[in-house]
Parts: C-alpha cells; sequence; structure tokens
C-alpha cells in the first residue's frame, strides 16, 4: 500500500520536475550546433593554420605565464551575433617581472642574430610585411596581457612582504 | 485576374516577332533529395501556367528525372547531348508538354555522365533559349562538382532549395557562398520545402525564420510538406495542377514572385488538428469568428 502511495508520488514529482527543467528543445539545439559548424565552414582557416596559431600563442604566452600546453584549448564559438575564438589556457604559474625581462633580452638576442641573417640572405618582400604583422599582434597583445600580469606580481610581493 | 492578361502579352510579342530575353534561373540544393527537381517541375508549370514561355533544362546527365515528374518520360528523342554533339537542332530536341504548349523540356541524357557537356555549351544554349523564353529554368545535380558548374554557368539567377533540417541548411550555406562568388549569378532566392507547421510549433523543427536568419538571404517561398507531391510525382503530374494542394498553391505563389507580383506567404502556422477544427466549428455557431 506504501509502494503504491511513493510510487504515485513520485511519478506526480516527476511530472512537474519535467514540465519545470524543460529541456532545451531539439530547435534550439539544431540552431545552435547549425551555427557554429557554419562558422568553420565560412572561415577558410585550415586546421594546420589552426595549428600554427595555436603554438604562436603558445610561445608568446608561454613568455608570462607557465601553462599546461597540452591541456590548451582554441575553438570557434558562438558569442552573440558574432563569432569568438575561445581561447582557454590552464595558467600554473605566472612568471614575475625578472624572468619576463631576462627573457625579452634573450628574445631580443635571437630576433638580432636571426635579423643579422636576414640581411646577409636575400628574403623576398613578402616575409618582411608578413614579420611585420606578426610584431603587429605581438604589441597589441603585449598590451592586454600587462595590466593582469602587474596585478599578479603585485600579489606576489603582497605575499612575500 | 491579373493572370489572364499575362497570356496575351507574351502572344503579342510573338506576333511582332520581338525577339524576347529570357531570364535564366538556376534551382540548386547542394544536397540532394531536397526537392530541386520537384520545385523546378511546379514552378515552371506555374509559370507556362501564368502565360510565360518556359523551357526547363534538366542538367543532371545520368540520373535525368525531370521527365519523369512532368510525364514526359516517353516523349523524348533527343537529349541535351544530341544537341551538344551536333545530331538535331536544339528546337528538335525540346519536349513540348502535354497540357501546356507553353512549357519545353529539354531532357537530359541518361547514358552519360556530366562531362558529356561543358560549362561554356551550356552557356550558349542558355542564350540560344533565351531569344524565344521568357524563363529557361535549369535544373541542377546535386553536389559542388562539375554538374554545379555547368548548370550554374548560363544562369544569371538562382533559387536555393533547401529544407529546415541541419544538414540541408549547411549544404545551402555552402551553395550561396559559392553563388556569391560567381559574378553571373546577380540574385539568388531561398526557397524552402517540406516545411512541417506542426514540428515548428512543437519545437522540432527549426522554423521558416530560424533557416532564414542562418543562412541570411531573401526568401522566395515556404512550401509545406504534404504527401500529394508523392502522388503527383507518380503520376507524372506537377502538384500546381491540383488546385486544393497547399503546396501546389504555394508553388503558384512562388511563381508569381518571380514574374514580380508581391504576393504575401501562406501561413501554415494555422492549427489544423481536430481539436482546433471542433474549436472553430463551435466559435463559429456561437458567432464569434476567432
Amino acid at each position: 500500500m506504501k509502494d503504491i502511495f511513493t510510487d504515485f508520488y513520485n511519478t506526480i514529482l516527476g511530472f512537474f520536475r519535467q514540465t519545470e527543467k524543460k529541456e532545451e528543445n531539439a530547435k534550439d539545439v539544431a540552431c545552435n550546433r547549425l551555427r557554429v559548424v557554419l562558422m568553420q565552414d565560412r572561415t577558410n582557416l585550415t586546421p594546420e593554420l589552426l595549428q600554427r596559431m595555436r603554438q604562436e600563442l603558445i610561445d608568446l604566452l608561454s613568455k608570462y605565464v607557465e601553462m599546461d600546453k597540452d591541456a590548451l584549448e582554441l575553438n570557434f564559438d558562438q558569442e552573440g551575433g558574432q563569432m569568438a575564438l575561445m581561447l582557454s589556457i590552464p595558467v600554473l604559474r605566472a612568471k614575475d617581472e625578472a624572468e619576463i625581462e631576462a627573457e625579452e633580452e634573450a628574445q631580443a638576442d635571437e630576433e638580432e642574430a636571426a635579423e643579422d641573417n636576414e640581411s646577409e640572405s636575400d628574403i623576398p618582400e613578402d616575409e618582411d610585411t608578413e614579420e611585420d604583422f606578426e610584431n603587429d599582434t605581438d604589441e597589441q597583445e603585449d598590451e592586454s596581457l600587462e595590466p593582469s600580469d602587474a596585478d599578479k606580481t603585485e600579489q606576489t610581493k603582497e605575499i612575500e612582504k | 485576374m491579373q493572370l489572364c492578361v499575362e497570356p496575351n502579352q507574351s502572344q503579342a510579342k510573338k506576333i511582332k516577332g520581338e525577339t524576347m530575353s529570357g531570364r535564366v534561373i538556376v534551382i540548386t540544393s547542394g544536397k540532394g533529395g531536397v526537392g530541386k527537381t520537384t520545385t523546378n517541375a511546379n514552378i515552371g508549370t506555374a509559370l507556362a501556367r501564368a502565360g510565360k514561355k518556359v523551357v526547363m533544362i534538366d542538367t543532371d546527365l545520368g540520373l535525368r528525372n525531370l521527365d519523369l515528374l512532368l510525364g514526359l518520360e516517353n516523349r523524348i528523342v533527343y537529349t541535351i547531348v544530341d544537341v551538344v554533339e551536333g545530331r538535331c537542332k536544339l528546337k528538335q530536341a525540346l519536349v513540348k508538354d502535354k497540357k501546356n504548349p507553353n512549357l519545353c523540356l529539354l531532357a537530359a541524357a541518361q547514358t552519360r555522365d556530366k562531362s558529356a557537356v561543358t560549362e561554356e555549351q551550356l552557356k550558349d544554349i542558355c542564350e540560344e533559349l533565351k531569344k524565344d523564353f521568357d524563363f529557361i529554368l535549369v535544373d541542377c545535380p546535386a553536389g559542388i562538382e562539375q554538374g554545379f558548374q555547368n548548370a550554374v554557368a548560363g544562369a544569371s539567377e538562382a533559387i536555393v532549395v533547401t529544407t529546415p533540417e541541419m544538414s540541408a541548411v549547411r549544404d545551402a550555406d555552402r551553395i550561396i557562398g559559392l553563388l556569391e562568388a560567381k559574378e553571373e549569378i546577380k540574385s539568388y532566392k531561398l526557397l524552402i520545402n517540406r516545411v512541417r507547421p506542426n514540428l515548428i510549433k512543437s519545437n522540432d523543427m527549426m522554423s521558416v525564420e530560424d533557416v532564414v536568419e542562418i543562412l541570411s538571404a531573401d526568401l522566395i517561398g515556404i512550401i509545406p510538406e504534404d504527401t500529394g507531391i508523392i502522388t503527383s510525382t507518380n503520376k507524372g503530374e506537377p502538384i500546381v495542377n491540383d488546385e486544393k494542394s497547399l503546396a501546389g498553391q504555394a508553388y503558384k505563389n512562388v511563381a508569381r514572385r518571380i514574374i514580380g507580383e508581391d504576393v504575401p506567404f501562406l501561413n501554415l502556422e494555422e492549427d489544423t488538428s481536430v481539436l482546433a477544427k471542433v474549436k472553430k466549428f463551435f466559435s463559429g455557431l456561437m458567432g464569434k469568428e476567432k
């Protein structure tokens, strides 16, 4: 007798739960999946290019933070009406200023060496412009990253105190 | 009423011996099985019924079907390949419709593959037909390979057929991308086929608005799913000839929009369930029309 009542209670509760939850309907799922897949279709980024972008981002960001490179995720997603590049980076540790400066110096040395090599050999103009472009994006990324990085170093300093 | 005026106009043109400059419209979809050929047969028939001179070209070499939908399969003597290879004149290869003398078909060859006709040859055929017809409807094969390139070659307008299903919409998006890259294609319109109002209402199917928004293309027609399509195909009789059919009405509206009339889209949202009919009946009795 008790079982019948509990069963009855559960079914009624289940009914209300179903209506409460209202899982995302098939239509919305279809729309969202389609939007994402169409964005991927429409962008002409090949998997190779995507891989290159990923590697360059890792190179750039690892100057400031130590991260779990294998767990880095890079995906296209829908953000409102626009396409967004979603980058998720598991950060292990933020580097301090001294480390960053040291790396910058090392990089500058490398670049100088590279430039020396370039001036020695004849290089088509295309590559020059490409390099300029890369430098530009580097600068932009630097700017956007600096504040947060400064915060972090400040925090570490405070802890030290 | 306007429809009655149209035949006289085209006849007048013929009498004066003016050369027409027909519109070449390619009907394409990317995905197979969404209703390209059905759309072609019905729009063509509807345009002819409205008094326009129409020729349909089946470019699906090796997989021809347009002849079946029109019930003309037994009348085909020459095909487009015979024209291209010089075995007959273009006019000899045109098959006249049984009922409507305004309607002609240039059939595809069933025994050859897509390479039997080139883009240039199709362009030439379209140019030639433009002189004698108001509309040249090109039925495009599925896919984005040479068959598609051929079919699009001579056209300046396109109708992209899709259904409210993910795979069809995705392929339509791809086709739209390809059409936009073609200079000759001046405009393209979207036709959404096999719309099922009940499924849309229960949020199980993407709505017409969803598809239009995702593809961001202009709409030229909404065709409801109609079992009558199956019987009409079996009989070789386009559904626009069935006055009672909703899909037929929708296709006729598409034809009128192509001609340039401003026709509102059919309201498919109307509830056709038994309960709704009962409600309607009673509300009718009570004298308060909803």
